[in-house]
C-alpha cells in the first residue's frame, strides 16, 4: 500500500505540494485529478523516489514491510509510465521491454513470456520488432505503459498516459488499465481530465495547487461536492437550463407550464465538484 | 553486473543505430585515413627541416665554417652531438641520417689541391630519400667552400704555397715542374677568366677539381623504422577520431536519456547512480575499443599496415580508451543538453586533435606546436598508437603515454562523475 502522510515539496518560493495525504488500496485504480500545475507530477516524483519530501513522508507498507521509496526492493515492485514517452525510439519495441526487464531482474524464459504478454497487453505482437521511431503515436504510448508493467509490479504509477492521444488509443489505455485493476493491481492514475477519473478511478484525490481538496469515490464526491444536475430544456426555439436535484419533478412542473418539445438532464460531475470545491473550472 | 551489462550493451545497440553516431564514430575516421593515406602515399618522413646529427671529429677553423655553412642551408636542421648519442639516434630512427667531419677534413678543404675533403654519412637505410636529399646539401656546401677558395687569391695562394714547398721537395720530373707552374698560376685563374669575359660561361673554376667532397656512406639499420607506409600513419589517426566520435556521441547519451524522459526510467529501476555510471564507462570503452580495433584490422588486412607490436598495441588501444571515456564523462556534464554536449564536445575535440596531430601529422608540424601538443590527450593517444604500430616502442617507452592517457581517463571520469546532474528534468 502507497502512504503519503502530510507530505509537502516545494521548489524555490513554489510550494508544489502541501501537506498530501492518502493511501492506495490494493486492486483500486486510484485517481489524482488536478489542473495543469496541481502537483500530481510532483507526487509522482515523489512515490517512486525521484525527489524527496520536504516534509512528511511517503512509505510502502504491508503486513510484512515499510519501505522507503528508494528502497531496492521497494522499485521492483513498482512501475511507472512517466508522462512524457519514455522509450528508446532506435531499437523495437520488444527490446525495449527486454532492456527493461533485465534491469528489474528478469531474465531467459521468464523475461520472454513477460515481453510477449506486454506485447500483447499492448497490442503490439505483430510490431515488437519494429524500431519505436517508426510506431504511432498511440501506440508509443501503449509501450510506455508496457514498459511500467514488464516487471509485473504491485503498484503501478501512470501520470497522465493519455496526453496527446486520439480517442481511439485512449480508449485502448483505458481497457489496459482496466485490465490492470482486474489483475488486482494498485494503479495511481494522474489526469487533468475528468471523464478519465469518472470512468477509471475508483477513488479520486481532487489536488489543486498542492492542496488535497477532496478525496473520495466518484458518486460520494458528487454526492458531497457536485451541487444540482441541471435540465436542459427545449420549448419552440428556445433553450433553458435550470438547477435541480429532482430532474423528473422539475420537468413536471415545467410541463405543467408549457409544452416542452425536448430535454436532456446533466447531472453533476466531477468538473462540477471541482467548480465547487476551488471556484475554477478544472481546465483553467 | 548483469545490469551494467545490460545498459551498456543497449547503448551500444543505440550508438550503431544512430546514422550519424556511427557515422563520425567509424565512417569519418575511416574516410579519413583513407583520404590522408593516399595524399601523403609515396612521401617517406619528408620534414621540412631534416633533422641530421653532425660530429666534428676535425675540430678545424674550416670543418666550424663548413657547419655554419651546412647549418644555413635551407632544409636541414644541423644538430652537434656526441658520435655515439648520434648513432643511437639513427638506430632509434629519431634522426635520418649522421654526418661526420673526420680528422684532416678543414685541411683537405682548405687545399683540394692535393686531398678532396671526406665525411662520413650514417643513414638508416630506409630513410634513403632523405639521405639522398642530405648528400646533396653536402656536396653543394663543399662546392660553395671550393668557389669561395677559387675567388680568394689570398687563400688560395696560402695553399699553393704550401703544395710548391710539397712538390719542390720530390725529385725533379716533368710532371713536378707542369704541377708547380699550374700552382703558380692557379691564384691568378680567376683574374684570368675575369679578364677574358668567361667568369658565367665557366661557371665557377671547381670543374677544374673533379668532385668537391669524397662521401663515404654506411648503413646503420634503425632499430625503430618509420611507418611502413603512409596508412600506418593515417589509420594511428583515424583510431584517434574513433574515439573522439564515441566519446562525444556517449558524452550526449546522458543528455538524450534526460532529455527523453529514459534517464527517469532508469532511475526508478533497481539501479543505482553508480550501475549507471559503470554502464556508460562500459559502453563507451567496449565500443570505442570496437571500431579503433576494427579500423586498425582493416588498416592491418587490407592497407599493408605492419603493426610493430601487437601487444603494446593492444595496451595503447585500451588506454586510448580509457581515456577518452573519462573524457566523455567530462563532458557529459559540461553539456546539460544534447546540443550543447555535441556542441561542447566537438568544440573541444576539434582543436586538441588539431594540436594533438590528429589533422596533421605530428613530424611535420613545427617544433614549437609539437611541444604544446604535449597538453592534448589527442597526442598522447597518437604517440602510443604510432609508438605500438611504427615506432617500434618498447614496453618501457610506451609506459608514458599509457600512464598520461589512463591518468587524464581516471580524473576526467572522477570529475564527470561527481558532478553529473541525476536530476531528470
Amino acid at each position: 500500500m502507497l502512504v503519503f502522510d502530510h507530505v509537502s515539496k516545494s521548489f524555490g518560493d513554489l510550494r508544489a505540494v502541501d501537506d498530501l495525504s492518502f493511501e492506495v488500496e490494493a486492486g483500486e485504480v486510484f485517481g489524482l485529478l488536478g489542473p495543469n500545475g496541481a502537483g500530481k507530477t510532483t507526487a509522482i516524483n515523489m512515490a517512486v523516489g525521484l525527489l524527496e519530501p520536504d516534509e512528511g513522508v511517503v512509505r510502502f507498507t504491508d503486513e510484512a514491510f515499510d519501505r522507503d521509496p528508494r528502497d531496492a526492493e521497494n522499485r521492483r515492485s513498482l512501475g511507472l509510465a512517466p508522462q512524457s514517452i519514455a522509450l528508446y525510439e532506435q531499437i523495437g519495441g520488444a527490446d525495449n521491454l527486454r532492456f527493461f526487464g533485465r534491469l528489474h531482474g528478469l531474465r531467459g524464459s521468464d523475461l520472454e513470456e513477460r515481453v510477449v504478454a506486454c506485447l500483447d497487453f499492448a497490442d503490439l505482437t505483430d510490431v515488437g520488432k519494429k524500431v519505436v521511431s517508426k510506431y504511432s503515436g498511440g501506440m508509443k504510448r501503449r509501450l510506455n505503459l508496457a514498459v511500467a508493467i514488464i516487471h509485473d509490479p504491485e503498484l503501478v504509477l501512470l501520470d497522465e498516459p493519455t496526453v496527446g492521444v486520439d480517442p481511439q488509443s485512449r480508449n485502448a489505455i483505458f481497457e489496459r488499465v482496466e485490465q490492470l485493476r482486474e489483475g488486482g493491481k494498485q494503479v495511481v492514475y494522474t489526469t487533468h481530465y475528468m471523464e478519465e477519473a469518472q470512468r477509471l478511478c475508483d477513488r479520486v484525490a481532487i489536488i489543486d495547487r498542492g492542496r488535497l481538496m477532496a478525496l473520495d469515490t466518484v458518486p460520494a464526491l458528487i454526492e458531497a461536492h457536485g451541487g444540482p444536475g441541471n435540465l436542459v430544456v427545449r420549448t419552440g426555439d428556445s433553450e433553458s437550463r435550470h438547477e435541480t436535484t429532482d430532474p423528473l419533478g422539475t420537468l413536471a412542473e415545467l410541463q405543467a407550464r408549457q409544452a416542452v418539445d425536448h430535454f436532456q438532464y446533466l447531472p453533476p460531475d466531477l468538473e462540477a465538484v471541482f467548480l465547487n470545491l476551488t471556484g475554477r473550472a478544472l481546465r483553467d | 553486473m548483469n545490469k551494467i551489462v545490460a545498459m551498456a550493451a543497449k547503448d551500444i545497440h543505440i550508438l550503431f543505430r544512430d546514422k550519424l553516431g556511427f557515422f563520425f564514430t567509424v565512417f569519418f575516421p575511416l574516410m579519413m585515413a583513407i583520404f590522408f593515406g593516399a595524399m601523403f602515399a609515396g612521401l617517406s618522413r619528408g620534414p621540412a627541416n631534416i633533422p641530421i646529427a653532425l660530429v666534428d671529429q676535425d675540430r678545424t677553423a674550416a670543418s666550424e665554417r663548413f657547419i655554419e655553412r651546412l647549418g644555413q642551408a635551407s632544409g636541414l636542421a644541423v644538430e652537434e652531438i656526441p658520435r655515439e648519442e648520434a648513432l643511437e639516434q639513427v638506430r632509434r630512427g629519431r634522426t635520418a641520417v649522421l654526418v661526420t667531419l673526420t680528422p684532416g677534413f678543414g685541411a683537405a678543404l682548405d687545399n683540394p689541391f692535393v686531398a678532396t675533403p671526406e665525411v662520413e654519412m650514417t643513414v638508416d637505410p630506409t630513410q634513403f630519400a632523405v639521405a639522398g636529399m642530405v648528400r646533396g646539401v653536402l656536396l653543394e656546401a663543399a662546392g660553395a667552400e671550393l668557389q669561395d677558395l677559387m675567388s680568394d687569391p689570398a687563400r688560395l695562394g696560402a695553399a699553393n704555397s704550401q703544395n710548391s714547398l710539397f712538390f719542390e721537395s720530390l725529385p725533379p720530373s716533368d710532371a713536378r715542374d707542369q704541377m708547380l707552374t699550374f700552382l703558380d698560376l692557379s691564384p691568378r685563374v680567376s683574374s684570368l677568366i675575369d679578364e677574358m669575359g668567361l667568369g658565367a660561361a665557366t661557371g665557377g673554376n671547381q670543374g677544374f677539381f673533379g668532385p668537391p667532397l669524397e662521401i663515404e656512406q654506411t648503413e646503420v639499420q634503425a632499430e625503430r623504422p618509420g611507418p611502413t607506409n603512409s596508412y600506418a600513419t593515417s589509420f594511428a589517426q583515424a583510431m584517434l577520431w574513433t574515439l573522439i566520435g564515441g566519446s562525444v556521441s556517449f558524452s550526449m547519451s546522458i543528455a538524450i536519456e534526460r532529455s527523453r524522459g529514459t534517464l527517469m526510467r532508469l532511475l526508478v529501476a533497481p539501479v543505482t547512480a553508480r550501475h549507471l555510471l559503470a554502464a556508460k564507462g562500459l559502453a563507451c570503452l567496449g565500443a570505442t575499443l570496437f571500431t579503433s580495433s576494427a579500423l586498425i584490422t582493416l588498416g592491418i588486412t587490407v592497407f599493408d599496415v605492419r603493426p610493430t607490436s601487437y601487444p603494446l598495441l593492444a595496451l595503447a588501444l585500451l588506454c586510448g580508451s580509457i581515456c577518452f571515456c573519462g573524457i566523455m564523462m567530462a563532458l557529459s556534464v559540461i553539456g546539460g543538453t544534447e546540443q550543447a554536449a555535441a556542441g561542447i564536445g566537438w568544440g573541444l575535440s576539434l582543436p586538441l586533435s588539431m594540436l594533438g596531430g590528429g589533422m596533421v601529422p605530428l613530424f611535420l608540424m613545427p617544433e614549437w606546436m609539437q611541444t604544446l601538443g604535449n597538453i592534448s590527450p589527442m597526442k598522447w593517444t597518437l604517440m602510443a598508437y604510432e609508438g605500438a604500430i611504427w615506432r617500434g616502442f618498447t614496453l618501457n617507452e610506451m609506459l608514458l603515454p599509457c600512464a598520461v592517457l589512463v591518468a587524464i581517463g581516471v580524473l576526467a571520469f572522477t570529475l564527470g562523475a561527481r558532478n553529473l546532474r541525476w536530476d531528470t528534468g
